[in-house]
């Protein structure tokens, strides 16, 4: 049978297949047993109620599970940033990995929304509201509209990207379905960004800052997330003809951090130096307050200091980006945490007594998470480790050279 | 559209802080315990002057019934809104308990009710008004610290009361025009 024949069969051929040489399973397992646990949390959540398993309160209404969707979400938007790249703006080295970056993309997504879905206290009146009695002001309203645009290009890119002989039409669709997932991407990250900047309470949130923050820190974040995987599959010996897009990677990751630390820079100084009131005690709830050591560990150490400093010794080592990947994955959980928990510490009213407002020594509100929502933060992390990994185990990931 | 719009004039110096409004909002509007669970609150304002010569005051308070209101904004659909008379007020069964309008309070009038299974706050006693009752809290309080009415009516006693005396509004900074005003 000739392969033109084969190709008319199954425009998908090859699709499917058993990569004995990609050593996943371990980590397919570990995705397996973290949505487990996460599965019964969420069982127990449907049971006992969010009250009960949330460490939420009336002060800090907004904890570590919109954290978690945001750092799904927002990586996801940055994976398909620099899927579009590649296909829409001629940034070649991204095309040679554009199945594993769609993938990513797509299951990352998915992630975020096992987050927000255990959340919402009612994600299926969400869906008949939002549509029957929606409120085009609300950022969040947009915010369901962008992720669920984003996940229907996602899906048409990856019906593309596994053609296994695509056309010239596929190709001219590729660019502009890449197009449209980096901008409706950026449109939805920035206007997360806007969800919190929208809350009138909340200082902290205000101005173009944070739109501007999680966009930048998210593509760095896909890039991240691309190099580490990549070491993964390729047991950290990533063949010669991937370390152009590894470099290029490399790149948009210290340029990202670079542009995280001029933002830094400028919202630490800016709220220091007036002293506006709410953001001020935000910022110093995360300098030398509460927060502190999520701060300079986390944000500054894992996310910033130590990745930036593992690509300046890397010089073209892979393996060493793989590592700053993985470090700066690490770290940025404690930045979308600091991010979400910070606005929210300041009080509304003062604790005085009869105002039911409840601080700490610092005149802060406070907040831990339990351990039901690290429990609903492993259903995210396991169904992307498992999918993921099943998907390098059980399809070719590998990107034809179809140039 | 109702010419309406109502509102309340407090003087929180005749404020006992006996809690008899606190109180009669919860068997009211049923709240359950829980020690999230409040619509309204009276804060103890620090003791003001040094000794002998004390004095303390008290802050009732509660949803401000804004005229801006940045909790509807965010709602997403649409569950918080407006009525004509500009009370506030939540469509329990459009609430999907995204906490926005929580999280966006500036006055935390807001709380997550299991008894509704949606987000809870002041109604101003809105299924009493059409009785020509007022609300539990007003008809409560044994130094009428509140007075509750239509601002637009200038023979209402809110009316006369606001004009008579100065007032100021909470938070007046975040532009949020609050139905609540409070006796200088």
């Amino acid at each position: 049978m000739s392969s033109h024949a084969e190709t008319k069969k199954s425009p998908l051929a090859g699709l499917i297949t058993y990569n004995k040489d990609i050593p996943v399973m371990p980590l397919i397992l570990i995705g397996l047993v973290l949505a487990g646990i996460g599965a019964v949390t969420a069982l127990m959540v449907l049971i006992k109620g969010h009250g009960e398993m949330y460490g939420v309160t009336r002060q800090v209404p907004w904890g570590m599970l919109i954290a978690t969707y945001a750092y799904f979400v927002i990586t996801s938007t940055g994976l398909a940033f620099i899927g579009g790249l590649g296909h829409a703006f001629g940034f070649e080295a991204y095309n040679k990995i554009s199945r594993r970056i769609v993938v990513l993309a797509t299951i990352v997504l998915i992630a975020g929304f096992t987050q927000i879905l255990m959340e919402i206290g009612h994600p299926i009146r969400m869906m008949i509201y939002m549509i029957l009695t929606p409120n085009l002001k609300a950022p969040i309203l947009w915010m369901g509209v962008f992720y669920g645009i984003e996940l229907v290009i996602l899906a048409f890119e990856l019906i593309l990207v596994f053609k296994a002989h695509p056309t010239a039409k596929d190709h001219k669709m590729a660019a502009i379905l890449g197009f449209l997932a980096l901008l409706v991407g950026t449109l939805a990250t920035s206007n997360l960004g806007f969800v919190f900047g929208s809350l009138n309470a909340r200082p902290w949130f205000h101005g173009i800052y944070f739109s501007t923050f999680l966009v930048i820190s998210g593509i760095t974040a896909g890039a991240c997330l691309l190099m580490l995987i990549h070491n993964i599959v390729y047991k950290f010996n990533i063949p010669a003809e991937l370390t152009k897009p590894m470099n290029s990677l490399a790149k948009l990751m210290g340029g990202g951090i670079g542009m995280m630390m001029f933002l830094y820079l400028w919202k630490i100084l800016t709220s220091l130096f007036n002293s506006p009131d709410g953001a001020y005690q935000s910022l110093m709830a995360l300098i030398s307050g509460p927060l502190a050591a999520n701060f300079w560990i986390g944000e500054m150490g894992l996310a910033i200091a130590v990745p930036l400093l593992l690509l300046i010794v890397a010089k073209g080592n892979t393996k060493i980006y793989g590592v700053a990947g993985l470090v700066y994955m690490v770290g940025l959980f404690f930045t979308r945490f600091d991010f979400v928990v910070a606005g929210q510490l300041p009080v509304m009213r003062a604790a005085n007594e009869g105002s039911n407002v409840i601080t700490d020594a610092n005149g802060l509100a406070s907040y831990s998470a339990s351990a039901g929502e690290w429990g609903i933060f492993m259903l995210g992390i396991g169904t992307a480790l498992m999918l993921y990994f099943a998907a390098e185990k059980f399809l070719n990931l590998k990107t034809p050279d179809h140039h | 559209m109702s010419e309406k719009k109502f509102g309340i004039v407090l003087d929180a110096r005749k404020c006992l802080n006996c809690k008899a409004c606190t109180v009669a909002c919860k068997f009211e509007n049923v709240i359950h315990t829980g020690d999230d669970n409040y619509r309204i609150w009276v804060s103890e304002l620090p003791v003001q002057g040094t000794y002998p010569n004390l004095s303390m005051e008290f802050e009732p308070s509660q949803c401000q019934h804004c005229e801006n209101t940045p909790c509807a904004t965010v709602c997403p659909t649409s569950a918080t809104y407006k009525t004509e008379e500009g009370v506030v007020l939540i469509d329990y069964k459009k609430c999907i308990l995204c906490k926005a309008c929580m999280t966006a309070c500036p006055y935390d009038a807001r709380f997550d009710s299991h008894a509704h299974h949606a987000i809870e706050k002041c109604t101003l006693c809105y299924h009493r008004l059409a009785e020509g009752r007022e609300p539990a809290c007003v008809e409560t309080c044994p130094t009428k610290v509140r007075t509750f009415g239509d601002l637009n009516d200038p023979n209402s006693e809110v009316a006369k009361l606001k004009g008579r005396n100065a007032t100021y509004q909470l938070k007046a900074d975040k532009k949020t025009k609050p139905r609540l005003f409070y006796i200088k």
